[in-house]
């Protein structure tokens, strides 16, 4: 009797909790309508936002940051953070462009690069796991590591690649009249999107975010799983800074610089938490990138003063995490 | 105290309870886990107000209305949870909140002085008041508690809640001569604590409380730890599960450890379990029994000795490891040790076996409809409707998040399973539920090994009971033939006289 009783008050107590993913759809709801309400003011005052080629130019401008916007999101879903996204992106940049241009095939270039930025990566994984140091301090560290290599080599010279296959990354166009740079960018994010959720990577990262304890209980192998997440966001970092030389044709001193600032704003804007693992989703990261992308695109039509940008755009991480309080709070 | 009484929402926490104190002494408070202790304490500290009743200090009925008010009338409290900040200096701790002032600074000088003073009265002039406290050991940070307490005006009346809990045999010794000595300079002592002994050896008079009402008033020369033991349990004793079927003790060692050792917590522990049994283990807290179960499951440092699994030998150094050889692990902490809130209840049973759900192994990619299968035969198997599933973790009440835990292992078929307080934060319905998921476990030939505060508790549920005290096997037991009374005194660290049943046998 008292046990059916239980059961009655469980199954009611589990209805008042809202049943299950009531705030998954919140967010994913509430942010794709800020996107969209952005674009009906955007289009509205700029008449131009809309036209065919400036939607180009914004997924143009914002390919860069979105790809290194997914290893950012990897990494906050353990619960960590990573500060060094634009100083290994600017690090492969420079990498990639020095070595086509010192008599390397692309492809060499390429790997090498990647790998070195994969690496910077790995040392994240590895202070943060075995040396123990706080995520934020760790990749600060390397921050300056990556920096200061990107540097050492660049030397204070601009590079301007010869070979073609950069220039194409900008200007070939592949389906929708969208270039390469971009398909490869959407194409990550279907492809993280599919990691993160059907496999069982994806899920290890979840449940190491979720509750590290529960995690290391339950025999998942935690320092293996956060290392790989952080080399994982090192190589995808590395594809970004590749994009760079092809979105900007030039390497110079002071490429990236705000790209640490924008790609964790995307992220948040997509709605993950600075405090708490496991939660959120690579598909809303993508809107976040594309807000962000919108907001700065727009500024630059209408000819806003970029300092003036840069306050908005912290306005917006306000935004962002205020509505992430406000739905968290709810449930 | 005259007639207190102290109701909260839905329970009556204490009933007309009167306690009085006539001279300086050293007087004893014991109980249950729930009997009404700390409501009484946190009456007399200030920290909550009674229902009715009245409190006289000197024949002057007082009103303590907040901790600040408790300490004017020189009450003050020792906690079991050490309340210092780690990162200050011993004496910056002791003055926490009533610094020395010299004009707008705090008279440092002042401040070391004092403190100084205050230590040398309970004989601990050895800790330099600059040391930080977080470099201090534990017993020596209990002193520092102890004089914190000791700054307040003019201490009347010191209640020290469980503080022997986490010290070692020596510090305790120390302890109750520092208790003593303050109870020659006019301070009473109220002193609170599981372990009976101590109480029956330092207290002059002892009262137990059971219920929220006083049971009984003991003079030292009246009391034993036999009486002190049934008056905490009462008559009742009433069994709060009893097993279908007990398991046939033939089976199998799955496990079988020798020598145990965990740091000092746990020193030198033999113990077998077999295949479909459940092996209960019953010790007061801080007796070592949480470390014993975890170093089982390979969430313990400093483990030392033999563990066996099959024929061979194994170390569980990390749960990992431990699965590998079929031990999985409960904790009494679900929510922090157990659950991942914002997963799905599948996801939170599945997430110990991704393996057995891949869909292309190569790409270690999962199968939903797998998954989906899966989890639902071990749901089912501990009682959890499918239409669960799919929903938060979170929003589930404690006891079926206990049983999304036990799907988990069940789906995972491990060999050993075990569990620290099974029911903790579960309410009575569940309960029962929970348990009769344990004994089809076993049923179906794991083993388990359910450790728990709660005798009744472990009487009902296990095939075979050792109790520890002191990190030591005091006892073992058949529960169907021992009492609670004989299990209690064994926790005690009492080696009573058990009838030599078939089954019982005293080790060591």
């Amino acid at each position: 009797m008292s046990s059916a009783l239980a059961t009655i008050r469980d199954r009611a107590r589990e209805r008042v909790g809202g049943g299950y993913g009531g705030r998954e759809f919140a967010q994913s709801f509430g942010i794709i309508a800020v996107g969209v309400a952005l674009l009906i003011v955007f289009d509205l005052t700029a008449s131009s936002f809309l036209a065919a080629g400036n939607i180009r130019n914004i997924f143009m401008q914002t390919s860069v940051i979105g790809v290194a916007a997914i290893g950012e999101t990897i990494v906050m879903l353990t619960g960590g953070i990573d500060l060094s996204v634009g100083a290994i992106a600017f690090m492969g940049e420079v990498f990639v462009a020095d070595l086509t241009m010192s008599g390397h095939s692309l492809g060499f270039a390429l790997t090498a690069s990647l790998l070195a930025c994969a690496g910077m990566g790995l040392l994240n994984g590895i202070l943060v796991v075995v040396v123990r140091i706080e995520p934020i301090l760790a990749t600060l560290a390397s921050l300056l590591v990556a920096a200061g290599l990107g540097k050492l080599v660049l030397n204070l010279r601009y590079l301007q690649p010869t070979n073609p296959v950069f220039g194409r990354l900008a200007t070939t166009n592949v389906i929708f009249n969208l270039p390469i740079m971009v398909v490869v960018m959407v194409g990550l994010y279907v492809v993280g999107a599919f990691v993160m959720q059907k496999t069982q990577f994806g899920r290890s990262i979840y449940a190491v975010g979720g509750n590290k304890r529960a995690a290391r209980l339950s025999g998942l192998p935690v320092a293996r799983i956060t290392i790989a997440a952080y080399t994982l966001a090192g190589f995808l970092y590395g594809v970004g800074g590749f994009l760079t030389v092809g979105q900007l044709g030039l390497v110079s001193q002071n490429d990236l610089a705000s790209a640490n600032f924008q790609a964790i704003i995307a992220v948040l804007v997509g709605g993950l938490s600075v405090s708490r693992g496991g939660l959120g989703r690579i598909e809303r990261t993508l809107i976040g990138v594309l807000i962000v992308g919108m907001m700065t695109n727009y500024q630059t039509i209408k000819g806003i003063d970029p300092a003036f940008q840069q306050a908005l755009l912290g306005g917006l991480l306000f935004a962002a995490i205020l509505v992430d309080r406000l739905i968290r709070g709810r449930s | 105290m005259f007639g207190i009484s102290k109701r909260f929402p839905g329970t009556e926490a204490l009933v007309d309870v009167n306690l009085e104190i006539n001279q300086p002494m050293i007087y004893g408070l014991v109980g249950q886990n729930g009997a009404g202790k700390s409501t009484l304490l946190k009456i007399l500290a200030g920290e909550y107000r009674q229902s009715s009743g009245e409190i006289r200090i000197e024949g002057n009925a007082v009103d303590i209305s907040s901790p600040r008010r408790a300490h004017e009338l020189g009450i003050g409290i020792v906690y079991q949870e050490f309340s210092l900040l780690p990162n200050l200096s011993v004496a910056h701790n002791i003055s926490l909140g009533q610094e020395p002032i010299n004009g707008l600074r705090i008279d440092e000088r002042r401040l070391f002085a004092d403190a100084r003073e205050v230590l040398g009265r309970i004989g601990a002039e050895a800790i330099l008041p600059e040391r930080k406290v977080a470099d201090l050991p534990l017993s020596e940070r209990q002193l520092v508690e102890i004089a914190k307490v000791l700054t307040i005006r003019q201490p009347r009346i010191l209640i020290f809640d469980e503080p022997t809990a986490a010290l070692p045999e020596d510090d305790v010794e120390r302890l109750f001569q520092i208790m003593a000595s303050l109870r020659d300079h006019g301070v009473t002592i109220i002193f609170v604590s599981h372990r009976y002994r101590e109480v029956l050896d330092v207290c002059e008079s002892i009262t137990v409380l059971r219920n929220g009402r006083v049971v009984g008033n003991l003079d030292r020369s009246e009391a034993t730890l036999e009486r002190l033991v049934d008056l905490t349990l009462g008559q009742k004793a009433e069994t709060v599960f009893s097993r279908q079927a007990h398991s046939v003790l033939d089976g199998d060692p799955v496990l079988e450890a020798r020598g145990l050792t965990v740091g000092t917590k746990v020193r030198g522990v033999d113990l077998s379990v077999r295949r479909g049994e459940i092996l209960g283990i019953c010790g007061l807290l801080g007796s070592g029994q949480n470390e014993l179960a975890r170093a089982l499951g390979g969430d313990a440092r400093n483990v030392g000795g033999m563990i066996r699994v099959g024929d061979n030998e194994v170390k569980t150094d990390s749960p990992q490891r431990a699965l590998r050889h079929g031990i999985a692990l409960i904790t009494e902490n679900r929510q922090d040790e157990g659950l991942f809130p914002d997963m799905r209840v599948a996801a939170n049973i599945s997430i110990a076996s991704l393996g057995k759900v891949l869909a292309a192994p190569a790409v270690r990619m999962l199968s939903r409809r797998k998954e989906r299968r899966l989890t639902r035969e071990a749901a089912a198997g501990v009682g959890i409707a499918s239409g669960v599933l799919s929903r938060l973790v979170r929003v589930l009440s404690g006891g079926n998040q206990q049983k999304a835990l036990l799907g988990r292992w069940l789906m995972r078929r491990c060999d050993l399973l075990v569990m620290i307080e099974p029911t903790r934060g579960v309410d009575v319905g569940a309960r029962l539920e929970i348990y009769g998921q344990i004994e089809r476990l076993v049923h179906e030939g794991t083993a388990v090994v359910v450790v728990s505060t709660d005798v009744p508790e472990v009487m009902g549920l296990a095939d075979r009971l050792i109790t520890l005290y002191q990190g030591r096997i005091t006892a073992e037991f058949d529960p169907r033939v021992a009492t609670e009374q004989q299990v209690s005194l064994a926790m005690q660290g009492a080696l009573a006289e058990i009838a030599p049943e078939r089954d019982t046998e005293v080790l060591r």
